[in-house]
């Protein structure tokens, strides 16, 4: 599905990401997990066509997106989440979702993708009218998530979607990603938080300092005690 | 008072005017209704897209010289022709312009706009044969529908057939980019705006909605344009100049860029101030330019802002 192969990323002259590679295969869930700065967001921008590798490919599909626009990489098939939701303050909740269909009318009908919004999410359904200003950080995660499902993508790209929510919160946003999972959707993670990462993740990368130091399944990476003072302490 | 009746009488205000307003008051009307088009136009680019032209009198110029080109070269009367050619001329000039200009934001693309537009007024001043430099080209009366009313005195072709169609034409335009703001491509221009990073991520290529806009608001502008012709009777090149720019920027401003109508009402209060203004002091751009200064510290959101800020208290009044 998305193929991160060795790739080098530069913002100005500092080096980011060093020969960063990572899989995500078809209706898979793969954690990037890391601490603040270690190079979690750089990936994903990387792999939206924010950033462009200077050495390295990335591959949707065996097509190459690195270098695309990221609207091409959008139409193309991934959705993104971004830590900060994004949310269209203009827009109402229901426009917000909406939107995607429009601009992405390849896939599924309109209507059904708007429903499986909503169904992921149902408390949305309420808020139909509201504008992003008038929701919690927590109802614009999830505004965030359903309007990135509504493009109807081949994969979800969800940066950080648990941090700065209440705990009473995460539940509910939690369930919403697993809700994905059983809609076929291959979702990617970014997580600063171990302790967020999903039990149904299937691989786990950990990056530390622009490097992947580890790749496996989470049970793994728990068993190794140099890598658990790095990611127990991204808690 | 709902939006809509206020609307709903505005528009019957304006119908019934030439019965009972008086002619000088009827004749302001016509450069309002103009202008309401070319704001309209304007406001897709700047309230809905983000994007501040600072050199929209160009396509103005554009849509009034090609009316008058085609009068004084081709003899033409058909108004019907007029409009028509000045959208088609406003989007032919306005596609390669679009393509530089919204490369760029805030204000490279302003001064961009800007230069362009400094660059047509230069052609127009200079190229007499053609454009008949500082003196302008005259545009003769033309025939509405097919209907010559060359018989007809002046000021009542103004007053009468002129008007409503103005009217006609404005009530058109403002349908028409009714449904382009409500349409799922307005709410992109809109994601644009907010966040043109995010709205990427939907997949909307920022660049060509924003060219989109930008040919819209100057095909809107070059009607208005030619709509401005008939009224004055001539066209000069200071209806490009930046000056004329800087007026259409001031009107969406005064009226609020936030609202489907307020430049609309900009262009009305705009007008109607002016007149007043210059027939109490010689020095109406000392008054404007306060005005302009008060609005922006203390009313950003223009008069529609104000009013919006107004009702609340009035439905607590009960």
């Amino acid at each position: 599905m998305l193929s991160v192969r060795e790739i080098d990323v530069y913002i100005q002259a500092s080096h980011i990401l060093r020969r960063v590679s990572l899989e995500v295969g078809a209706r898979e869930v793969v954690c990037l997990v890391g601490r603040n700065g270690a190079g979690k967001t750089t990936t994903l921008r990387t792999i939206m066509g924010y950033l462009r590798p200077r050495t390295g490919r990335v591959e949707l599909q065996g097509r190459p997106i690195h270098g695309r626009p990221t609207h091409e990489i959008a139409r193309l098939g991934l959705g993104w989440a971004p830590e900060d939701s994004g949310i269209f303050p203009d827009l109402t909740v229901a426009e917000n979702i909406e939107i995607s269909t429009w601009t992405r009318p390849e896939g599924r009908p309109a209507a059904e993708r708007i429903e499986r919004a909503y169904r992921v999410f149902p408390g949305l359904r309420r808020y139909a009218a509201r504008k992003g200003p008038e929701m919690s950080g927590g109802e614009r995660k999830m505004l965030s998530i359903a309007r990135a499902l509504a493009l109807d993508p081949e994969m979800l790209v969800l940066d950080e979607p648990f941090e700065g929510l209440s705990p009473a919160i995460i539940p509910a946003v939690s369930e919403g990603i697993a809700e994905i999972t059983k809609l076929g959707h291959s979702i990617l993670i970014a997580e600063s938080n171990i302790h967020h990462v999903p039990e149904y993740t299937r691989r786990l990368y950990v990056i530390e300092r622009g490097e992947i130091i580890f790749a496996g399944p989470p049970e793994d990476a728990w068993r190794d005690p140099a890598l658990t003072r790095i990611i127990g302490s991204a808690a | 008072m709902t939006g809509g009746l206020v609307l709903i009488l505005a528009l019957l205000a304006i119908v019934v005017a030439p019965w009972v307003a008086p002619t000088y008051y009827l004749l302001l009307m016509l450069p309002f209704m103009a202008y309401a088009v070319v704001l309209l136009g304007l406001n897709l680019l700047f309230g809905y897209t983000g994007l501040v032209s600072f050199g929209h009198a160009l396509f103005i110029g554009i849509g009034a010289y090609t009316g008058a080109f085609l009068a004084a070269h081709l003899t033409v009367r058909s108004m019907e022709v007029f409009l028509v050619a000045a959208a088609i001329a406003g989007a032919l000039v306005a596609a390669p312009v679009a393509a530089l200009c919204v490369r760029y934001v805030k204000i490279y693309f302003g001064m961009l706009t800007l230069a362009f537009g400094m660059v047509f007024y230069t052609f127009v001043l200079k190229f007499y044969r053609l454009t008949g430099g500082d003196e302008g080209l005259p545009f003769p009366r033309p025939a509405l529908l097919g209907f010559p009313l060359d018989a007809m005195p002046k000021t009542d072709y103004l007053v009468g057939p002129y008007y409503y169609y103005s009217l006609a034409v404005l009530a058109v335009a403002t349908l028409g980019m009714w449904r382009v703001v409500r349409s799922p491509f307005g709410l992109c221009l809109k994601t644009i705006r907010d966040n043109p990073a995010k709205a990427e991520t939907l997949g909307i290529g920022v660049t060509r909605y924003r060219w989109y806009a930008f040919m819209i608001s100057a095909v809107y502008a070059s009607v208005g344009g030619a709509l401005l012709g008939p009224p004055t009777g001539n066209v000069d090149p200071t209806l490009a100049y930046w000056t004329h720019s800087g007026n259409l920027v001031f009107m969406t401003l005064l009226g609020g860029f936030s609202s489907f109508f307020g430049p609309v009402l900009g262009a009305f209060v705009f007008i109607y101030l002016q007149n007043w203004v210059m027939s109490v002091v010689p020095y109406w751009r000392l008054i404007f330019g306060a005005i302009l200064a008060v609005i922006v510290i203390f009313a950003p959101g223009g008069l529609m802002g104000l009013f919006a800020r107004a009702r609340p208290a009035e439905v607590a009044r009960g």
